[in-house]
């Protein structure tokens, strides 16, 4: 039978409000992994903004960034020094990475 | 309605919706007066300036995408496909993926959040899509079983909580292919007929499906009284 009391009935909205309780909060590793897939994808596409732009738009840098963005050149400031920096390997890895570099990106999905 | 293009139609989604069904972002659109409340305003366009910089490959705008968005996408999709949490991660990665490629036809009439979370359902119901549409051999055993259990008899005192608490370990313990099935159909509120359309089964086939699982979950369910 194709049409029974199910639809009509008590399970139906059991089933509907059923939904499995998620975690709160998304893995840092995660968040972390998919910043990297990012800005890979748009280092492919072109020159990523150069970092003093950036930093006039209010956003903060951190340490490794603030040197790249004293160079004179926008070629070298659209560099990632991410691509090179242990903190995003950390952040890749290890849940909550001792990262505290204050405007790093890696140590913000780690809360800190 | 977000430009970025999907492969079902679309459906109000049952939360983080637009609380204002995303009129203020039109009216900004168009140039128009916006007449609602300049704090709703202002929330879309503050998405609309950090859509601006993602695309202007701004590191930290990207950053901040995730850290504004992705708990909500993740609760989104681990809700979804509990039990198999282990396909989270990669659907998770995907939809930030397929935003960013789709961000340039994001229009701000929807919050960011909203237009996320709705390709985090496409990105849902292509794993259903894919889930029901292979052979569903594990179920052969059922073919034979009675489509409708004997009615249920639920306890009008249990506590409601206690009830989609047992709801839920009951779907977690069914065959995976029923508990999609049950899950696209009546969390997604998709029809027989749609869920046919996108796994190329016939209409009877899904309907025979969702009996089957149906069956099941009360089966279950009367065990577990």
């Amino acid at each position: 039978m194709m049409h029974d009391d199910f639809d009509n009935g008590e399970v139906r909205p059991i089933l509907q409000a059923a939904e499995a309780e998620a975690p709160v909060h998304i893995s840092s590793r995660l968040q972390s992994r998919i910043f990297s897939k990012l800005i890979q994808l748009e280092q492919e596409q072109g020159a990523l903004r150069v970092l003093s732009e950036s930093r006039a738009a209010g956003e903060r840098l951190c340490i490794f960034e603030t040197v790249v963005a004293a160079l004179p050149s926008d070629d070298l400031q659209s560099r990632n020094p991410c691509a090179v920096c242990h903190a995003r390997i950390l952040g890749e890895r290890v849940e909550q990475a001792p990262i505290f570099w204050p405007g790093c990106p890696y140590a913000k999905f780690c809360g800190h | 309605m977000s430009r970025f293009r999907t492969k079902y139609p679309p459906r109000p989604l049952r939360f983080l919706h637009c609380p204002t069904g995303g009129k203020e972002a039109r009216s900004r659109h168009t140039g128009k007066a916006n007449p609602l409340t300049p704090s709703i305003s202002r929330i879309h366009d503050a998405d609309l300036e950090l859509a601006a910089a993602v695309l202007k490959r701004d590191r930290k705008a990207t950053a901040r995408l995730i850290e504004l968005h992705a708990d909500a996408v993740h609760r989104y999709v681990w809700r979804r496909l509990t039990p198999k949490v282990d396909l989270v991660d990669d659907i998770v990665q995907d939809v930030f993926v397929a935003a960013w490629r789709g961000l340039p036809g994001y229009s701000g009439e929807a919050s960011l959040q909203t237009w996320l979370v709705s390709i985090a359902r496409n990105k849902v119901e292509d794993y259903y899509r894919r889930t029901l549409a292979a052979p569903l051999e594990s179920l052969e055993q059922d073919e034979d079983a009675p489509l409708l259990a004997s009615s249920v008899n639920l306890d009008a005192n249990l506590e409601q909580s206690r009830q989609e608490e047992r709801a839920a370990k009951i779907l977690s313990g069914i065959p995976y292919e029923y508990a999609t099935a049950l899950r696209w159909r009546y969390w997604e509120g998709r029809t027989a007929r749609e869920m046919a359309a996108a796994t190329g089964r016939t209409e009877k086939a899904v309907e025979r499906l969702l009996a089957r699982a149906r069956a099941k979950f009360k089966s279950r369910w009367e065990e577990t009284a």
